[in-house]
């Protein structure tokens, strides 16, 4: 009887190994298989027979996804199709698109990437190649903002929403300041106000102080505007550099003027001036004549006089179509429709910020918007954060260490340095 | 004389192993798939460099030991463990003492006692994504009601989740706010059953209610407290949503958990390897702690 359990046992470990383990393709016997092209064709046939009546999105929560549900009524009416809607936070919307990309059916047919995730995306297959589905970036759109929508001269992403970093302003402190915020020029300009507004007992400079991705996106426009970076043309790290450690030591003198909030309360501190100013997106905040707060672009320059860089950092959400979608075809005809510049204009008036000239430009949306003038500005003189497979190690990594650096738990030598070495034995220098 | 193969097979007490073992192997079945299965599997992977898309075209190569010296060698790991220790056992002596306190005190009362139950274990119904999200607005610099009381008694306002200092403090209280009605529950179940005649007869004996809860209650309700110990530091150890949630492991790692830390580099950057590694070393640790009160509770 023993023995016989025992076999019992073998035998329903071996079929769960076998069945859970899956088919493994290429040379890892424990990797799942990429794409079982047969059986999918298979299923697919089934689904075109049956006529396909559904098409799944995986996008970012937020404004983001808002202004996507509101256009797509129109399509499912023309096309005969529903569109079901899956909204995720940054976090879980990555996981969520890579998990999925391990299947051989992919459960989405259009994902809303972050540009910081293209070259992660692509160098794995994740996503579908758009110019051979068909698709064309037109030339309405900003230049800079589509130079990582292409790898060998293939489309596998189109910009759909324009965030680029922009600085949110309390208007009264501003003027208290002696400031109207045409006229912030530069970092420091930026830290004069900030300090007015602690020496009047507010907080001057609030910052994201939540997760490590919010570290580094939130202090990259001043590291730009010393003319640093966090890599170099090689891939190499180069966040011990002289530029690097300027200006962290800027921001530290910065945020010692404020605090560190999360994403709610730093809009909340500036929109009712218990803060002056903070880093943040124009899909967070939508300013009119009434408004208490505003934005205006990064200039890009240290102090008055100095060099201006490009110093306002993409956050764009593109849209692609994931390589195992079960609807390539009718994804890329709605990724189209999507991106079509009136679909795009019409969006503006949710809080759609397109990253196109016939929106940003158009004297209509400008008399009711003015600020999306401001934001083309922005774009059009945009940073993307490293194309680089390994981007959400090397933020994980630089992000704690500037956490312990902000609070007092590392000097800015010693953290760069700690951070430095991880990074290079991440990047494989 | 021998009897033949055939009868031995039919005899009642053969038939009745075979009919145990035929009600036991589907449980055995479900076991193996959902927990030996994944287990296995985690162990196998933590000697990998298994990436969840790299290793999509590339595969997984073995790496014998490297996740585990990395992870062992890594201060922000260390610093998670000794957190997740602190908290532990913080978080279970906390909960224990408040949950046992509340237990006896709706024991002793007379009415009201229902009303006053289901109170007590409102926090514990919450789902933990509400309660922390509540505590985040409570506690939150501009509209938070904290600060606002703190405001109108002049009293500086405090940006509690993003000081070294208060952060581990509150999300420490927020545990246990929430788990304390749990101990409570066990134990109030436990004090029901203790014998009305013990007390009756310590009373006869001039017992203060000091004695009589050292020498009468905590013996009896034994059994009681070593689960809820066991079952609190099993639950703690794992405290991953309230952390993610408030403070994502910050300011300076100073709320960084064993599982916020597999989270932030192994989970979120899809390198499942090394994060397999780290839920090993965590089991290892989880079963060190808990096999002390298992063996407590066995003896």
């Amino acid at each position: 009887m023993k023995k016989l359990l025992s076999l019992m046992l073998a035998l329903t470990l071996g079929l769960s190994l076998i069945a859970c383990g899956g088919s493994s393709g290429g040379g890892g016997g424990t990797a799942p298989a990429a794409n079982d092209t047969e059986a999918a064709t298979e299923e697919s046939a089934g689904d075109a027979e049956g006529g396909v009546t559904k098409l799944s999105l995986i996008l970012r929560a937020g404004t983001y996804a808002e202004v996507i549900k509101e256009c797509l009524p129109a399509f499912e009416a023309e096309h005969n199709v529903t569109c079901e809607v899956l909204e995720l936070s940054e976090e879980d919307l990555h996981t969520g698109i890579a998990l999925d990309a391990a299947n051989t059916q992919g459960s989405y047919d259009l994902c809303m990437v972050d540009g910081s995730w293209m070259a992660e995306f692509t160098a794995n297959g994740v996503l579908a190649n758009l110019t051979e589905l068909g698709y064309v970036l037109d030339d309405d759109i900003i230049p800079a903002t589509t130079t990582i929508s292409y790898v060998d001269g293939n489309a596998y992403l189109a910009p759909y929403y324009g965030n680029v970093t922009v600085l949110l302003y309390n208007k009264e402190i501003v003027q208290a300041a002696g400031y109207d915020g045409t006229d912030i020029a530069s970092l420091d300009d930026i830290l004069k106000i900030c300090r007015q507004a602690q020496a009047d007992g507010k907080k001057g400079f609030i910052y994201r102080g939540d997760s490590q991705n919010n570290f580094v996106v939130d202090f990259m426009p001043i590291l730009l505007s010393f003319g640093g970076w966090v890599i170099d043309k090689n891939n190499k790290p180069t966040v011990n550099s002289q530029e690097f450690k300027d200006a962290l030591n800027f921001y530290l003198e910065l945020i010692a003027t404020g605090d560190a909030e999360v994403k709610d309360d730093l809009i909340a501190s500036v929109d009712t001036g218990a803060g002056a100013m903070g880093v943040g997106w124009p899909g967070w905040y939508t300013p009119t004549a009434d408004t208490t707060a505003d934005y205006c672009a990064i200039t890009g320059a240290k102090s008055a006089g100095a060099k201006a860089h490009n110093a306002n950092v993409y956050g764009i959400w593109t849209i692609g179509i994931p390589a195992n979608s079960q609807n390539k075809e009718l994804a890329c005809e709605l990724l189209t429709y999507l991106m079509d510049k009136d679909v795009q204009k019409s969006t503006v008036a949710s809080g759609g910020v397109p990253c196109r000239y016939s929106s940003l430009q158009d004297p209509e949306i400008l008399a009711t918007y003015p600020q999306y003038e401001v934001v083309c500005k922005a774009l059009e003189g945009g940073v993307y954060r490293p194309v680089i497979e390994e981007w959400t190690q090397f933020y994980t990594i630089l992000g704690t260490e500037m956490d312990s650096i902000i609070n007092g738990v590392k000097t800015v030598d010693q953290g760069l340095d700690d951070a430095q070495a991880q990074l290079e034995q991440l990047m494989g220098n | 004389m021998k009897k033949p193969v055939s009868e031995q097979f039919n005899t009642a007490g053969s038939q009745t192993r075979r009919f145990g073992v035929g009600m036991v192997t589907p449980t055995l079945i479900v076991l193996l798939v959902m927990t030996a299965y994944p287990l296995i599997f985690t162990f196998v992977y933590s000697f990998t460099d298994y990436n969840l898309l790299r290793s999509m075209k590339n595969g997984a190569n073995f790496i014998a030991l490297k996740n585990y010296t990395d992870l062992l060698s890594n201060t922000y790991f260390r610093q998670s463990v000794f957190n997740t220790v602190k908290f532990t056992l913080l978080a279970v002596v906390f909960e224990m003492l408040v949950g046992f306190v509340m237990a006896l005190l709706i024991n002793s009362i007379t009415k009201g006692q229902k009303l006053m139950r289901t109170l007590l274990l409102l926090p514990y119904l919450l789902p933990t994504v509400t309660v922390a999200l509540s505590w985040r607005m409570m506690l939150s610099p501009n509209y938070g009601i904290v600060n606002q009381v703190l405001t109108s008694l002049h009293l500086p306002v405090h940006n509690w989740f993003s000081d070294v200092k208060t952060a581990f403090g509150m999300v420490l209280l927020i545990d246990v706010w929430q788990s304390a009605p749990f101990v409570f529950l066990l134990l109030y179940a436990a004090l029901q059953a203790v014998p009305e005649g013990q007390y009756e007869a310590a009373r006869i004996d001039g017992a203060n209610a000091f004695d009589t809860l050292i020498h009468i209650t905590i013996p009896n309700i034994k059994g009681a407290l070593a689960l809820c110990a066991l079952l609190r530091t099993i639950d703690s150890f794992r405290l991953f949503d309230k952390v993610n949630l408030l403070t994502g492991g910050g300011p300076a790692n100073s709320t960084s958990t064993i599982t916020q830390y597999l989270y932030n580099f192994g989970i979120k950057s899809l390198d499942f390897g090394y994060g397999s590694a780290g839920a090993i070393i965590m089991t290892i640790l989880v079963l060190i702690l808990s096999s002390l009160y298992i063996k407590r509770a066995m003896g």
